[in-house]
């Protein structure tokens, strides 16, 4: 074997030419490279003009000026907000052909239908299914769609199959609905409880079981007339979710009294860290709430839309349209932006997602703000102004684009292509 | 004065007030809109009042008096609510199958509204077999009027495997279905995704023949190619449709316009004797390459329509305002778009009731802002074609009631007194 004799400059050398090339193809590992929006990254502090590249399906990295030459795609995403994807985490996605029922019917919706569009790439079903129809929805709806389901698992067994099934006693297992959730960790986050008519605490109780013994949170969906919301947020502890925060329906005392004045138990609860979501849905959201909630400091932790069958065309449309209501009663943009990504993934306790960490999976949303003359309605079809609106210009989800509304990612006409 | 004749003139001045109250009884005035109406040569500033769920007047200044609810749509266009001829919304949890009560067709309602459509007619996803299931499961609960073409396929888009099974291609069956059973509904028959030669085309128009309706045919999937001017100059008849006019895939489907860029004589000839040219974008069914130049040489479709399933919704399709949006930024002008998908449909598929808003028809608006600004566009293959016009639904009224309200034009201020 001969050894050839080499000099340190060309040592220094060879070894240069090897690092060049290496971090050459480092650079060409790049598929998709957003460049020049304002990135808006709660969880990781940026609010600044960056650059955000993807590869593999994964957050390569987010930086000002990346080079765009060894970039497959580059993507030029000036005057744009570059965000985490959304995450909705109240919605009826266990669609079936049933008629008349949420579970396994047509109440429910298909998430992809929806979701990409308003630069959603996460959902949390608000228990559709229970212990006993979850493997169903599963197979039936989170393996086959694009968007990632998650799911709160209703401590009904049945869950949301209409009365009197879902009212139940009997389904209410506690041990059941904490198995489930063990039995698919990746999957559900959550207990919740709502849909219920009776006197007795025994639902809440078991959902609270259920939601100690798997370690998640309790979501409540509220439809509980005969609890009183004191005793309701009484009940939770810190780190459980509310949601129709701002609903004004005779079946649940509003969190606004009379006077215009937000509940002092309410203020309690909300330090006590009870979490409160927005819930749009058909009836779940008034402006004569949720305005003075904003003016006395009731934020929502949470954008929950309860998209299904009866909300998607009212006043709710989609969660763009709910961030933009925000907008217009006067929330900053980075406060909706929080709260429409990395808080609500907080909440369900997936810090996996709702964050543009380097490693991350990539679901990311490019948001555009139309200026002009807008409007928002409620559950009472009451309407509030606005100047700015929420347009998803481009969403991303594991790394592929499944949402491009003006093309800016395609490549323009002509006769050869 | 008698009692008599005091009764007689009570009577007079009931009759009188009685006569004055329902002149004047009007649901929804929408006023000082710009009207499109092409069956009625409207094209201009009027107003359109709605009441009992029909077409009361069409007119210039209307007067507001005694009206329940006047939408000033100053600056919007007013036109019959869309008719997208040719959707897939036979959606349905059938785990091994393709359209037919499967998960790639979607339930109407999510998409029409809140692009001002309230007809589809659902292109072949059920034949005779299973259209009382498709039926039973979507149509009867939609909002959203759901007609049909019968595919001439027993099973109807069951699976392409299926499909090519000429045994299941009954006209008589077929026939029967739609001239005995559900006239009302079934508009026309389909013939599409056939591998051999002309044998399912033909089966199509014989059962046409039978019902007296007209056929759609999506020529597709023959290696190599049919001739298609063998399919519009001989099989079909006037009033037959060819759909996926824009496609470009010529390995398996013969385009109209050719490798050098020019649209084939026969396809003018053809279109000359009454065939009709349907859009169907789709999800590979629309491709810039063949659009532009057959515009460019005066070939205009005499349909625009979607093709809406769950491979276009998310892609360059969208939804049908972005679809008719492409035809306007090639050129074709709103009032042209507008007749393309809701006169020249309800002609083609003899339903000379709808399209229109003739006096005493159902009242199925749709209301639309043009925005303007710099937009793209994108085709199925993903390359982009540039427009300075966008239609947006601002309001979709269907059968005289509100459906949809983008900014909430119809609703009174959330804080008015």
């Amino acid at each position: 074997m001969i050894i050839p004799r080499l000099n340190l400059p060309v040592i220094i050398g060879i070894c240069c030419i090897c690092l060049t090339l290496s971090a050459a193809t480092q650079a060409q590992e790049i598929d998709l490279l957003l460049k020049n929006g304002r990135v808006m990254d709660p969880k990781n502090k940026i609010d600044a003009k960056m650059d955000v590249a993807i590869a593999n399906g994964k957050i390569l990295r987010v930086a000002p000026g990346i080079p765009s030459e060894n970039a497959k795609k580059v993507v030029d995403v000036s005057g744009l907000i570059v965000c985490p994807g959304l995450i909705d985490i109240h919605t009826h996605v266990f669609v079936g052909s049933k008629p008349d029922v949420f579970a396994d019917g047509i109440l429910s919706l298909s998430p992809d239908d929806f979701t990409f569009k308003a630069g959603v790439t996460t959902v949390v079903d608000a228990g559709t299914s229970g212990w006993r129809n979850f493997p169903l929805f599963k197979e039936q709806v989170i393996d086959k769609s694009k968007t990632r389901i998650l799911a709160f698992l209703n401590i009904s067994g049945v869950g949301m199959v209409g009365n009197p099934t879902q009212e139940d006693l009997a389904e209410m297992d506690a041990k059941k609905a904490s198995e489930t959730v063990r039995a698919f960790p990746d999957y559900i986050v959550g207990i919740k409880v709502g849909h219920y008519d009776g006197k007795e605490w025994q639902p809440f109780e078991n959902a609270l079981e259920a939601g100690r013994k798997a370690n998640v949170p309790l979501f409540v969906e509220c439809h509980l007339p005969q609890y009183t919301l004191e005793d309701q947020l009484s009940r939770m502890r810190p780190g459980d979710i509310i949601t129709h925060s701002f609903e004004k329906v005779t079946e649940r005392m509003p969190v606004i009294d009379d006077q215009g004045k937000l509940r002092s138990f309410v203020k309690d609860a909300q330090r006590r860290g009870i979490l409160f979501d927005v819930g749009h849905g058909g009836a779940g959201f008034w402006f004569s709430q949720a305005v003075p909630a904003l003016q006395q400091g009731l934020l929502p932790n949470s954008f929950g839309t309860d998209l299904h069958r009866f909300s998607m065309n009212a006043g709710m449309k989609d969660m763009l349209n709910v961030m933009s209501k925000y907008l217009a009663m006067g929330m900053s943009k980075e406060a909706i932006i929080q709260r429409a990504t990395w808080y609500p993934a907080q909440s369900i306790k997936r810090q996996d997602i709702g964050n543009l960490s380097e490693g991350s999976v990539a679901d990311v949303a490019v948001l555009g703000i139309r200026q002009g003359k807008f409007g928002y309605t409620d559950a009472g079809n009451n309407r509030i102004e606005g100047k700015e609106k929420f347009e998803a210009e481009l969403t991303i989800r594991d790394g592929k684009i499944v949402w491009d509304l003006n093309g800016i990612s395609a490549a323009p006409y002509s006769t050869k292509n | 004065m008698s009692f008599l004749k005091r009764c007689a003139v009570a009577a007079i001045l009931f009759i009188t007030i009685a006569g004055v109250a329902s002149a004047q009884q009007i649901d929804i005035l929408l006023k000082g809109g710009h009207v499109i109406d092409p069956k009625n040569k409207i094209d201009g500033k009027m107003d359109v009042a709605i009441t009992k769920g029909k077409i009361a007047q069409v007119a210039a200044n209307i007067p507001t008096k005694n009206v329940t609810k006047v939408i000033d749509v100053t600056g919007l266009f007013v036109t019959p609510g869309l008719i997208d001829m040719h959707v897939h919304v036979y959606n349905g949890n059938d785990l091994g199958a393709y359209i037919a009560n499967g998960q790639t067709s979607v339930p109407p309602d999510g998409f029409t509204f809140r692009a001002g459509v309230t007809t589809v007619v659902d292109a072949g996803s059920s034949g005779w077999r299973n259209f009382r299931q498709f039926k039973e499961q979507t149509i009867d609960k939609s909002q959203t009027r759901v007609l049909a073409l019968l595919n001439i396929v027993g099973t109807g888009m069951f699976g392409r495997f299926e499909e090519q099974d000429v045994a299941d291609m009954n006209p008589v069956m077929t026939s029967h279905m739609i001239k005995t059973l559900f006239p009302e509904i079934l508009v026309g028959i389909k013939s599409a995704h056939y591998w051999g030669d002309f044998t399912q085309v033909d089966k199509a128009v014989e059962a046409a023949n039978l019902a007296g309706v007209p056929v759609m045919v999506d020529f597709g999937e023959h290696e190599p190619p049919l001739s298609l001017e063998s399919l519009l100059m001989k099989h079909l008849r006037p009033g037959d449709m060819f759909t996926h006019t824009f496609s470009y895939g010529p390995d398996k489907r013969e385009t109209i316009v050719d490798e050098s860029g020019k649209v084939k004589p026969f396809v003018f000839e053809a279109q000359k004797r009454g065939i009709v040219f349907d859009v169907g974008h789709g999800g590979g069914a629309f491709s810039w390459r063949q659009a532009v130049p057959a515009l460019q040489q005066g070939f205009k479709p005499d349909v625009i329509s979607t093709d809406l399933h769950t491979q276009s919704m998310n892609g360059g399709m969208k939804d049908i305002s972005n679809v008719l949006s492409k035809f306007m930024s090639m050129g074709m002008p709103l009032q042209e778009v507008i007749h393309r998908a809701t006169w020249a449909p309800a002609n083609v598929i003899k339903r000379t009731e709808l399209g229109s808003l003739s006096v005493g028809s159902d009242a199925d608006v749709a209301v639309f802002n043009v925005r303007k600004g710099d937009f793209g566009f994108t085709d199925i293959r993903g390359t982009k074609f540039k427009g300075t016009q966008k239609l947006e639904a601002e309001l979709t009224i269907r059968a005289g009631k509100i459906v949809w309200d983008l900014n909430g034009i119809g609703a009174p201020m959330w804080d008015a007194k």
